[in-house]
């Protein structure tokens, strides 16, 4: 009986390491805290009506954001920090603590890490900041108001979140995360080598956001495809709407493939099938074929907004169109295409022997033709042009020096025999991390400080930006090649303890003070963004086109309105606000806005799909039918709900137009009697003990 | 205004399709199930060429049904709904295929060694590794047959020469199974311990071994014949 | 309108696209998106295949396809769900003439003759399971029950939103919303056929070729 109520759920589920018990206080705490900020200030209704239940896309994408810096911080970037020290620790000859052989972490706490890093870096922090981008800039850059289904892109969000609560759910209920890697290879994933929960959490926060990505990918593509602004071809889009079309056309291709094989390994655990096993026939080889089948065009998703951002970038801080603009397109078309020919090159040594991996070995080469084509394109917009060296150029430049060492060892790996040294090594961890870091996560810091001033109304702080990006740059460099030297050295990946005499502990002790030094870069990042909002007067951006820009997003206010653009532009050329700057933006006529209400059906079906996962985690059969039955009866009355727009007339546009333009009037008549330049470090730290002990001396809490 | 107020009269638009559309379709979709069902079922080709037939079949029937149900190329361009189309189908060929040509070369090189070796010799007529014979036959000679029908093995006896082939012809509706050697006993010849004939699949071993043998059906060992093998 | 004056005639598509009513252009919009999610689903059933490819060989000693399916069962099965993808077209015609009564008859066929086509299936696997085969058995199994199951359960879940509609034509009439939803449902179904059509070949011809 009890075994029907609560399946597989009992008392030593619940928390008894240090590290879950750690997790489980944060977090806890972190929800108290929350819970009591919104209830003193009397926020609820304001956090559900605002944020919560919003469709606006600019909504949706701050949240994105913040839930994926949340899990940079406080997940990803932790445990980075905690395998670095591990392995600064874990030489032979070091001592070891809390059950550990040497250093602190003990072998099957070091392989959930690196595990939960993969999933969580990959899954939520880079997904998560891509599609906070592409929901807030791309219908701003297309001329749209919305996303074609305001509805899809909630749900898309809150089955992201949905995963990233599964992810995190072990440290309350569980105890153990995944031991297998992040892509979990079989059959070590199967129940036979994995019997704990810890895979099955990996299954469903995976499953879930996977298919929040799906819904989002289709969304994104139908916004783009069929909601440009009259007069806007697909050869007039700006870059980095085309870098997110490719990206998006390329997640619906290859998410349902991540999809199907991920019920196929969850059937191998739960009813006991012969997909992967050893035994009966089961073929663990075709695992890992299908899984790189989407973890491979994966990274390029990744990374394709990312190219977009930085042309973007590189145009309008070089004072030029992007030079050639058909070649860069056709140069992200190409990588698309390309990405998907190329996957088995993550298993050169599995043994397909040499026919079928010069196939695919030629083929990886060959993406390093498209990618180059991007890089000339970037340089020739650069050449002749009068380059402003501001914030976002800087992660530019950052990303070519870091992104084409990535690339290159790239091209080395992609040889088989050279790769049959370096498979599993530290080398092809250097070269990942210099591909997703210096690509992926430098165009997403790059774009956010691009496009700040449109989402917050003031630019972010030059000083402490700069000093954020050399933390990072000085930090990464010190981290990573010490990584490369090592590999070449035969360091293999994923090692938490090692010979004293092999002479590597002196390299990870370097990689350990450059993970440092980006801890700092990060904690830098944070005090930027506080010291702009402290600053915002002075730093406030009232035109909407804070860098002389060229694409239609900056001809919107800072930050844009609820319904993006008053009257949706005429579009005749590519990088359309520029055009519409020289020719003279035209009078506006006002008429009727059809807007998507808000709606909590996105939410209430990512609940009944987090249940489903965790009653399957713990074999809650009741559970998992019931919530299943749940999400299907809201599907159903939210798509035979014919009721979701409201009109915003003519005249209340007006209206809010006219009441905006008499608040940026108000601000700029206001003598600023503030500072000459940005706030600097020193002046930041003094704010923040002053503002500190202010709070203590005046006991400021008690009167709340 | 919706559009049931305009339809009432005016001609469907192309791209939702006619009673006439449907109809073509669904007798074309039947044409194209039958004729691979009958291919199959009364083995009127067989092997490779069966197998491309019927998925030409199908890949016909999908197109008709994807122009003539679905209505695809028929709607307002630009034609983003085909151009999807015709990428998911290149996608699903490098999936599949894909993971044909890859697992096939996986599995052939995780055979044993041993079976490695019994395969290449079999597949290539290798008959000798490192100076010890394999027991393949480098070519294969002239072919004999063994009728079996109504529980009578026709010709009882065959003389044959090393490397001959012998096939077994099964005549009779109900599968036969044949085991060599004197029942009960039984032994191992041309690498088959045992041979399910059905009718219409003959199956044919390699005579690459010398001497007499003797095979027999095991649920009815009366019906039983013998070959002799000679250099 | 002012289309002429663009030159460019695809520049003159999109200007003609932003003209077109509110109304057909979110219809445009949710037609070609529910299209690229059942481009999704036959990504995830090119998977299924993949896998009984690769997989429907071993069986372990066992019995395999050729020993087990029943060649007209399958294209009874093909029959049936071909029947019922046209009667679903004709049911969509009928509701594009805004005509209730021919859709309730109609969709009604194709929801019985989909009814019939899952019991076949349904019968098939009972019997499977009845001799002592499961999706545990070996690898062959597993692929064969997922990658038919899966086939079935979308029938089984075309067939409740089928039903659903149906309730809602009947009680709320013949609205434009809901003859998007059948339209919907009608590329849904026809895609289901589709997929059944490869089925058919590769699961239950090949396994005799």
């Amino acid at each position: 009986m009890k075994e029907f109520l609560i399946g597989r759920l009992s008392m030593e589920a619940l928390p008894h390491e240090w590290f879950t018990i750690g997790g489980s206080a944060f977090f806890g705490a972190l929800i108290l805290a929350l819970v009591v900020i919104l209830t003193v200030t009397k926020r609820w209704g304001w956090l559900w009506k605002e944020w919560l239940t919003s469709v606006d896309p600019k909504k949706i994408g701050i949240m994105y954001f913040i839930v994926a810096g949340f899990m940079l911080i406080a997940r990803g970037g932790l445990e980075a920090l905690m395998m670095w020290l591990q392995q600064a620790l874990g030489s032979s000859d070091m001592p070891g603590f809390l059950g550990a052989s040497h250093g602190y972490l003990s072998a099957e706490h070091f392989q959930q890490i690196f595990t939960a890093h993969g999933n969580i870096m990959v899954f939520f922090v880079a997904m998560g900041f891509i599609f906070g981008l592409i929901n807030y800039i791309v219908p701003l850059q297309i001329g749209a108001r919305d996303l074609a289904s305001p509805f899809l892109n909630t749900l898309g969000f809150w089955l992201f979140v949905a995963g990233v609560v599964m992810v995190n759910m072990f440290f309350f209920v569980g105890g153990e995360y995944a031991a297998t890697g992040w892509l979990a290879v079989a059959p070590l994933s199967g129940t036979e080598f994995s019997p704990g929960t810890g895979m099955d959490y990996l299954i469903w926060s995976l499953q879930i956001s996977g298919i929040g990505t799906t819904l989002g990918a289709i969304n994104f593509i139908m916004t783009i495809l069929k909601m440009r602004a009259p007069g806007m071809t697909l050869w007039k889009m700006p870059a980095f709407t085309w870098g997110s079309l490719c990206s998006m056309i390329m997640a619906v291709t290859v998410f349902p493939l991540l999809t199907a094989t991920l019920f196929l390994v969850f059937f191998d655990r739960y009813f006991d099938t012969h997909f992967f096993t050893t035994a009966l026939g089961g073929n663990a080889m075709m695992y890992t074929n299908l899984i790189w089948m989407w973890g491979h065009p994966e990274v390029y998703i990744l990374v394709l907004p990312a190219y977009g951002v930085f042309t973007e970038i590189v145009s309008t801080f070089s004072r030029k169109a992007i030079a050639n603009y058909t070649s860069n397109i056709i140069g992200l078309i190409g990588v698309s295409l390309f990405a998907l020919s190329v996957w088995l090159h993550h298993f050169f040594t599995m043994g397909a022997g040499a026919d079928v991996n010069s196939f695919f070995g030629v083929m990886t080469i060959f993406i390093a033709i498209p990618t180059t084509v991007l890089v000339f394109t970037w340089i020739a917009t650069m050449y002749k042009g009068r380059i402003r060296m501001t914030t976002p150029m800087l992660w530019f430049l950052g990303f070519i020096a870091v992104f084409t060492f990535g690339g290159v060892t790239g091209v080395m790996l992609a040889v088989p025999p050279v790769d049959f040294q370096f498979h599993n090594s530290l080398f092809l961890v250097a070269h990942f991390h210099s591909n997703v870091i210096g690509g992926v996560l430098f165009g997403v810091f790059a774009g956010i400080s691009y496009w700040f001033p449109k989402i917050a109304g003031y630019r972010l702080n030059e000083r402490l930006g700069r000093y954020a990006f050399w933390c990072w740059m000085i930090g990464f460099s010190l981290s990573f090649i010490p990584m490369y030297i090592l590999g070449l050295m035969g360091a293999t990946r994923r090692l938490d303890t090692y010979d004293a005499s092999s002479g590597w502990q002196p390299f990870y002790v370097l990689m350990l003070i450059g993970g440092i030094i980006i801890a700092v870069g990060v904690a830098l990042q944070l005090a930027q963004i506080i010291a702009s909002v402290i600053q915002k007067r002075r730093l406030h951006d009232s035109t909407g086109d804070p860098w002389e820009g060229r694409t239609l997003e900056w001809a919107v206010p800072s930050p844009a309105p609820s319904y993006n653009f008053a009257t949706i532009p005429q579009v005749t050329t590519r990088d359309a606000y520029w055009e519409m700057k020289k020719q003279g933006i035209p009078a506006r006529k006002f008429e009727d806005i059809r807007m998507p209400k808000n709606t909590a059906s996105g939410i209430y079906i990512s609940i009944f799909a987090f249940l489903v996962g965790f009653a399957l985690v713990w074999h809650i059969n009741w559970l998992a039918i019931v919530s299943l039955i749940g999400a299907i009866v809201c599907v159903i009355a939210r798509t035979f709900n014919d009721d979701t727009e409201y009109v915003v007339t003519a005249a209340e546009v007006e209206k809010m137009e006219e009441t905006r333009m008499a608040k940026v009037r108000a601000l700029h008549a206001e003598k600023d009697t503030g500072p000459d330049e940005d706030m600097g470090l020193l002046e930041f730290i003094k704010l923040v003990i002053t503002w500190a002990l202010n709070v203590i001396r005046t006991r400021r809490w008690r009167n709340q | 205004m919706s559009k049931l107020s305009h339809n009432t009269t005016t001609q469907p638009k192309a791209e939702h399709g006619t009673t006439v559309s449907y109809v073509i379709g669904f007798l074309l979709s039947l044409v194209f199930t039958a004729i691979p069902y009958y291919l199959v079922v009364n083995k009127t080709i067989t092997g490779n060429s069966l197998l491309a037939t019927i998925l030409g079949f199908a890949v016909l029937q999908m197109s008709v049904q994807i122009f003539f149900f679905l209505h695809l190329g028929r709607g307002p361009k630009p034609l983003y709904n085909v151009a999807f189309f015709i990428a998911t189908v290149g996608i699903i060929l490098v999936v599949v295929l894909g993971s044909i040509f890859i697992m096939d070369h996986l599995n052939y090189n995780m055979m044993t060694p041993q079976a490695t070796t019994t395969k290449l010799a079999q597949d290539e007529g290798i008959s000798q590794v490192g100076g010890e014979k394999t027991g393949a036959c480098a070519y294969i000679g002239a072919n004999h047959q063994v009728i079996m029908m109504k529980g009578k093995i026709t010709p009882l006896r065959t003389e044959s020469r090393m490397c001959d082939s012998l096939t077994f012809i099964n005549q009779d509706d109900t599968p036969r199974d044949i085991m060599f050697g004197s029942y009960p006993d039984h032994e191992v010849y041309g690498g088959e311990t045992k041979l399910t004939v059905k009718s219409g699949h003959p199956k044919t071993i390699t005579l690459n071994q010398l001497g007499s043998h003797l095979f027999y059906d095991p649920l009815q060992p009366d019906a039983a014949g013998y070959f002799t093998v000679t250099k | 309108m002012g289309v002429e004056r663009y030159k460019d005639k695809t520049m003159a598509e999109s200007v003609a696209t932003s003209e077109m009513n509110h109304e057909a252009a979110a219809n445009d919009r949710v037609m070609f998106g529910f299209w690229v999610y059942l481009m999704t689903d036959l990504l995830m059933f090119a998977v299924l295949f993949a896998v009984y490819a690769v997989l429907h060989g071993n069986t372990e000693g066992g019995p395999g396809g050729s020993d087990l399916f029943s060649q007209p069962l399958a294209l009874a099965e093909t029959l049936i769900l071909l029947t019922s993808s046209f009667t679903c077209g004709i049911g969509m015609i009928a509701a594009r003439r805004g005509n209730k009564n021919q859709v309730l008859v109609w969709f009604g066929i194709t929801f019985l003759l989909g009814l019939a086509f899952l019991s076949l299936e349904l019968q098939e696997f009972a019997e499977f399971i009845r001799e002592g085969h499961a999706l545990s058995s070996n690898a062959f199994f597993s692929s064969f029950f997922v990658l038919v199951g899966t086939h079935g359960l979308h029938i089984i879940s075309g067939l409740f939103w089928m039903f659903v509609t149906l309730v809602f034509v009947l009680v709320r009439g013949l609205n434009r919303h809901l003859v998007r939803k059948l339209a919907l449902l009608s590329l849904f179904w026809h895609f289901l056929d589709i997929v059944w059509i490869f089925i058919f070949t590769i699961v239950y011809l090949m396994a005799y070729v």
